[in-house]
C-alpha cells in the first residue's frame, strides 16, 4: 500500500511553474531520492512534502490522510537541511530533546529518546556540547538524531551532505542509509550528486525544470535511461548524431561505419542519436559487435579510471578504462579501434 | 625599519585617543571631588545623591527605559522576524523608516506629538499616565534607530528561514520559535540596543521638557544651571550606570558570539 502519495502537484510562484505535474508514490520504509540539477523543482517539492511551501494544485496524503494544507508543525515530518539549522543556543541533548519538550513529553522519556539518539548516530558522550564544537559531519548526525527524536512519519533531507567534505560525505550517506533501514523511516533525499542518489537509494525520481525525468532503481535509472537528459545527468555517455540505415533492425551509420544498436524504438526520421557509456567501450575488434575506428585525442587520468578521448568521424567519443600498472595508455593522433556490445548501446 | 617607523606612529596616535578620552574625565571628576575648598571628598556626590528630586527623576527616567525597551523589543523583534522570514525585500525600505528619527529634530516630533494628541479623537496629555504612554511612544521612536539595527545586526548572524523551519518541523509553533529559539540567539543583540536604549532615555530632554514629566533630563539641566559640582558628579555617575549596563551585556551575551558563528 502506498504509505506517501503526491498526486498531480503543481508549484508555481508568479508566473513561474517550478514544479509540474508530480506524482509519487511512496512505500513505507522506501528510501527515495529526488535528483536533478539546482532549479529543477527537487527541493520546492520536498518543502511541500515538508509543509513549508504549499501546493498550487494537487494533493499531498500520508497513511491515506490528506495533508496538503496542513501546517508544517502537525505534520510529524522530521526535516534535515543543508546548513544543519541546530539551535545554537541549545546543547547537543537539548536540540535532539527539543522536540519531544514542544510535544510535552516528560522529562524520563525526554532523556531516555536522547540517550537512545546519541546511541544511534554514535555520539553518546556529546550530550553536553554546543553545536559550535561540534564539526560539520557531527552537527549533521545531531540535526539526523533530533529529526529521528520525534519519531517523524516521513523523514525529509535537503541535500543533507553538500556542505561537508568529500570523505564525510562518503561515510556519513551510508550512515544515513544505515539509520534508515535500521528504523525502517520512509525517507525522501534531495540531491544534485548522481553518486550520492545512485549508492543509497531504493528508487531515484530524476527531475529537470520542475517534470519528473524518470522514476526507477539505480540500476534502471543508469543503465536504462528513458530519455535523454537522464542519459546526459546520470553518468557519463556518448551521444553520436548517426543515420538510419534499417529502421527495423536498428542498424545505424556513423559517418561511413555502421552500428547495431541493442535498444531502438520507432524510428520515424527524426534525428536520432546513438548513445554508448564510455565504460562499454572496449579497445580491439571483436566479431558480432560494433566495432568503430578512430584516432586517439587526449588521455585524462582521473584516478582508478583513465579517460581516453577519441575522435570517431569527426565526433568526440569517450571511453574509460580501468587504471591499471599494466595498462598500456596509447599515444594522442594514434588510430585506434574501438569495441561494443549491441546490447550495449542505444538510440534516442 | 618601516614596520618600527608605522609601529611608533599607531603608538602616537593611540596616546592621543587616550589623553582625547581620559583628560575631559579626569578633569570631570577632579572638579567633582573639590566642592569643599582645599580638599579631596566626595560631597558633590552626596548632595545629588541625597537630593530627592534627583533620586524621583533618575527612577521615573529608569522605569521609562526599561519599559520602553520593553515596547520596543516586543515591537521591533517580531517585526524584523517577519521580515527576514516573508519580506526580506522590504529591508531597504526599514532601513528608511527607522533612519527617520535622525532627520527629523526631536524638538520638531515633540511639538508633532504634542500638536496630534492634544486634542480629539486621542486625547493623551490630560493625565499623567496618558502623557506617560505618550512619552513612550515617544522614545520608542527616537530610540527605534539603535534598537532597529541591533537586532537586524543579530538577526543577520543567524540563519533565521533555517532555524525557524527547523523548529516548525519539530512541532513548535509561532510564539515557541520566538520564545525559544529566536529570542536566546539575539540575546546580546537585544541586550546592546537595550543598553544605547536605556542610555538615550536616561538623558532625554526634550519629551521629558516639553511633557512636563519629572524625567533625569530636565532635572540635569536645571541643576547645571543653578550649582557648580553637582553636574559634574551626576556626569560621572552616568558614566559609571554606562560602565555597568555594558558589564550586564557582558555578563549575559558570555559565549553566545561563538555559538551565532556557527549557526549561519
Amino acid at each position: 500500500m502506498d504509505y506517501l502519495e503526491l498526486i498531480h502537484i503543481n508549484k508555481t510562484f508568479a508566473d513561474t511553474t517550478v514544479v509540474h505535474d508530480f506524482n509519487l508514490s511512496a512505500q513505507q520504509g522506501e528510501f527515495i531520492s529526488l535528483l536533478g540539477p539546482s532549479g529543477c523543482g527537487k527541493t520546492t517539492t520536498l518543502r511541500m512534502v515538508a509543509g513549508f511551501e504549499f501546493p498550487s494544485s494537487g494533493t499531498i496524503k500520508l497513511n491515506n490522510k490528506e495533508l496538503t494544507n496542513t501546517p508544517p508543525n502537525k505534520r510529524n515530518v522530521g526535516m534535515v537541511f543543508q546548513s544543519y539549522a541546530l539551535f545554537p543556543n541549545m546543547s547537543v541533548a537539548e536540540n535532539i530533546g527539543y522536540g519531544l519538550k514542544i510535544a510535552g513529553k516528560s522529562k524520563e522519556e525526554i532523556n531516555q529518546r536522547v540517550t537512545e539518539m546519541l546511541s544511534l548516530i554514535h555520539m553518546e558522550d556529546f550530550g553536553k556540547r554546543y553545536p559550535a564544537r561540534l564539526s560539520g559531519g557531527q552537527q549533521q548526525r545531531v540535526a539526523l538524531a533530533r529529526a529521528l527524536a520525534i519519531r517523524p512519519h516521513v523523514l525529509l533531507l535537503d541535500e543533507p551532505l553538500s556542505a561537508l567534505d568529500a570523505k564525510i560525505r562518503v561515510e556519513l550517506r551510508q550512515e544515513i542509509r544505515r539509520i534508515q533501514q535500521q528504523l525502517g523511516i520512509t525517507t525522501i533525499y534531495v540531491t544534485h550528486d548522481q553518486e550520492e542518489a545512485l549508492s543509497i537509494s531504493d528508487r531515484i525520481v530524476v527531475m529537470n525544470e520542475g517534470k519528473i525525468e524518470q522514476i526507477g532503481s539505480s540500476t534502471e535509472i543508469y543503465n536504462f535511461p528513458q530519455t535523454e537528459f537522464v542519459a546526459k545527468f546520470v553518468g557519463q555517455i556518448n551521444l553520436l548524431p548517426v543515420d538510419v540505415v534499417n529502421p527495423t533492425e536498428g542498424v545505424v551509420r556513423l559517418g561511413q561505419q555502421i552500428i547495431k544498436a541493442g535498444q531502438f524504438g520507432h524510428l520515424n526520421g527524426n534525428p536520432i542519436r546513438l548513445a554508448v557509456r564510455p565504460e562499454e567501450l572496449d579497445h580491439g575488434y571483436v566479431e558480432g559487435a560494433n566495432n568503430l575506428s578512430g584516432k586517439v585525442e587526449s588521455i585524462s587520468y582521473l584516478g582508478s579510471i583513465v579517460r581516453i578521448r577519441l575522435d570517431i568521424e569527426g565526433h568526440p567519443v569517450s571511453m574509460d578504462v580501468f587504471n591499471e600498472r599494466k595498462l598500456s595508455i596509447p599515444a594522442v593522433g594514434e588510430p585506434y579501434q574501438v569495441t561494443f556490445a549491441v546490447d550495449a548501446c542505444w538510440l534516442i | 625599519m618601516k614596520t618600527k617607523k608605522r609601529n611608533m606612529w599607531a603608538l602616537f596616535w593611540a596616546i592621543v585617543a587616550l589623553l582625547y578620552f581620559f583628560v575631559p574625565l579626569y578633569g570631570t571628576l577632579d572638579f567633582s571631588l573639590r566642592m569643599e575648598r582645599g580638599r579631596l571628598s566626595l560631597m558633590a556626590y552626596q548632595v545629588v545623591l541625597s537630593d530627592p528630586q534627583f533620586l524621583a527623576s533618575f527612577q521615573y527616567s529608569a522605569t521609562m527605559g526599561l519599559i520602553t525597551i520593553l515596547v520596543s523589543v516586543l515591537i521591533f523583534l517580531p517585526t524584523i522576524y517577519w521580515m527576514y522570514l516573508r519580506v526580506p525585500e522590504a529591508r531597504p525600505l526599514m532601513e528608511i523608516i527607522t533612519i527617520l528619527p535622525f532627520i527629523i529634530p526631536v524638538i520638531v516630533f515633540a511639538f508633532g506629538l504634542i500638536r496630534t494628541f492634544s486634542g480629539p479623537p486621542l486625547q493623551l496629555t490630560l493625565t499623567p499616565f496618558k502623557t506617560d504612554i505618550l512619552i513612550t511612544i515617544g522614545y520608542v521612536i527616537i530610540s527605534m534607530p539603535y534598537m532597529y539595527r541591533a537586532i537586524d545586526a543579530g538577526m543577520r548572524t543567524i540563519d533565521v528561514r533555517s532555524l525557524t523551519e527547523a523548529a516548525q518541523s519539530l512541532g513548535s509553533n509561532w510564539f515557541q520559535i520566538l520564545y525559544s529559539v529566536i529570542f536566546p540567539n539575539l540575546r546580546f543583540a537585544i541586550l546592546s540596543g537595550s543598553l544605547i536604549v536605556f542610555a538615550t532615555v536616561i538623558g532625554e530632554l526634550i519629551l521629558g521638557d516639553f511633557l512636563v514629566r519629572p524625567a533625569l533630563g530636565p532635572y540635569m539641566v536645571q541643576v547645571g544651571r543653578d550649582t557648580a559640582y553637582q553636574p559634574a558628579a551626576m556626569a560621572m555617575l552616568s558614566w559609571g550606570l554606562t560602565w555597568i549596563c555594558l558589564g550586564i551585556i557582558q555578563f549575559f551575551g558570555r559565549g553566545v558570539n561563538s555559538q551565532e558563528i556557527v549557526s549561519r
